[in-house]
């Protein structure tokens, strides 16, 4: 097998599980933090003061707008420049993944808030029940059976989108997938492998959403 | 005579250009059970939606056991507000026309949520007193169903106990049984008679004038934002001193055909 075109690209089996495991790293970290500060910044995007609005705004609209490759070079080579501050590729790839993916989470948790009926604030706000438990025990529960679906359709394109990490050299897979072409002229043997590893870590992402949609809806019946 | 348990002084809200509620002034003793009748858009559900505090007031103030559930938000110069006690925002207990049960959680969680977070009772504690609850108003069969799975007389049942849970002060009911199927809403207002007959304060709007006839310890009709007759419910309904009040009745007699007249 070793002589057949995809054998000579398997033979770098280790440095692609390298790679995965990298890009994993690297997708866990950004949708941890982008899940987090999402969730943050859609209740300051509601919140009724325009001193948090405004500037959540402002943060949303231009993560949203830039490109997730330029972001991921600004904290790369623009931090240390700037304040002197170096976050490596890894830390500067998936806090910039992290920054860019929370303003579509923002959005999609807004959305999910604001589509939950507003007479359920009234009935916790008669029981007496404050802000934090209203939103922790009766408006995200609801919420986030809304939000699912869209939550886990941007997980995947979060990603897909760590590839981009390989434009400041950090190894992950897409990285690994080009450094295995370039030694063994087999680019499309190697991008395959690449894209196969893609579905490996990306497809249970989208099983386990809609797993976790099903329980839900059968719960809520 | 004792002090009211509600006072509603001179209470003017407004959404933007429109008054809803103009100078509104009412007392409601405890135990009392007041009927508040009236075309819609008399202000009767804004009057409890600002008592259960659901809506700020403009002017004027509202007193619950003595202390200040709401003070109108362009009165100056009140400086007894400020150091006046504040009324407990569970004193008030709200039951809406749609239920607002928390469709994601069980019956039982829905009853028990509030007095474990808000009062911190001990789980144990709050699930006895929710059997105890669901018991009383008929559902105890029902305390671990989600509330999809109940009819609307069980869901708005449900939400009676949920309400009573905070064992409030007063009781608020915006038209119960409006949403109902007509076979359904017998069993809420059976609820309701039993509840009166404890003694429980309580505030209700509500186009069921058999109910009102029979329970009602005084009956508030409104219309256009004002309070127009204040009165025993035998005297309202067979000779209101106003013309108002007359009409209002005699449409609703009408509409109803007679057919549930004496219901």
């Amino acid at each position: 097998m070793n002589g057949s075109p995809f054998g000579v690209v398997l033979s770098y089996l280790p440095d692609f599980l390298n790679g995965v495991l990298l890009t994993f790293e690297l997708g866990f970290v950004s949708v941890s933090l982008g899940l987090l500060l999402g969730l943050v910044l859609a209740l300051a995007r509601r919140s009724q003061y325009r001193l948090l609005r405004w500037p959540t705004y402002a943060y949303i609209e231009f993560f949203r707008t830039t490109p997730p490759l330029v972001q991921i070079v600004w904290l790369y080579y623009g931090l240390p420049l700037l304040f002197g501050f170096d976050l490596g590729g890894f830390g500067a790839a998936a806090v910039a993944l992290g920054l860019n993916v929370a303003a579509f989470f923002a959005e999609i948790f807004r959305a999910g808030i604001a589509g939950v009926d507003r007479t359920q604030w009234q009935a916790a706000r008669v029981l007496g029940l404050n802000l934090i438990d209203t939103l922790r025990f009766v408006i995200l529960p609801q919420a986030l059976r809304n939000v699912l679906p869209p939550i886990g359709t941007t997980a995947i394109y979060l990603i897909k989108d760590t590839a981009l990490a390989s434009a400041i050299g950090t190894p992950e897979l897409l990285r690994v997938g080009q450094l295995v072409a370039n030694e063994t002229f087999r680019p499309v043997e190697a991008l395959t492998v690449v894209a196969v590893a893609y579905f490996v870590l990306t497809y249970p992402i989208a099983f386990g959403f809609a797993a976790l949609e099903r329980r839900l809806s059968a719960m809520r019946a | 005579m004792t002090e009211p348990l509600i006072v509603v002084d001179g209470v003017v809200k407004r959404y933007t250009a429109e008054t809803v509620l103009d100078r509104v002034s009412l007392t409601v003793a405890t135990g009392q059970v007041m009927v508040v009748i009236g075309p819609s858009g008399s202000g009767k559900s804004t009057l409890l939606r600002c008592l259960a505090r659901l809506e700020p007031i403009q002017r004027g103030r509202i007193l619950i056991g003595g202390a200040v559930a709401a003070a109108g938000t362009e009165d100056i110069g009140v400086e007894a507000n400020g150091t006046a006690p504040q009324a407990k925002s569970h004193d008030v207990g709200m039951v809406f026309q749609s239920f607002n049960l928390f469709p994601h959680l069980t019956v039982i969680d829905n009853i028990t949520l509030a007095p474990r977070r808000v009062l911190g009772m001990p789980r144990e504690e709050a699930e006895t007193l929710a059997v105890d609850l669901l018991r009383r108003v008929g559902l105890e069969d029902k305390r671990d169903v989600h509330p999809t799975r109940l009819s609307g007389g069980q869901q708005q049942r449900a939400a009676i106990a949920r309400a009573l849970a905070m064992r409030p002060r007063v009781m608020l009911f915006d038209e119960v049984t409006s949403a109902l199927d007509p076979e359904l809403v017998g069993e809420v207002l059976k609820t309701m008679r039993s509840l009166a007959e404890q003694g429980m304060t309580m505030l209700v709007v509500t186009h069921e004038m058999a109910f009102a006839r029979d329970v009602a310890d005084e009956v508030v009709f409104m219309d256009k934002g004002t309070i127009v007759e204040r009165s025993s419910p035998a005297r309202i309904f067979d000779q209101p001193s106003e013309a108002r009040t007359r009409a209002f009745l005699e449409r609703l007699l009408e509409r109803e055909g007679g057919a549930r007249r004496t219901r």
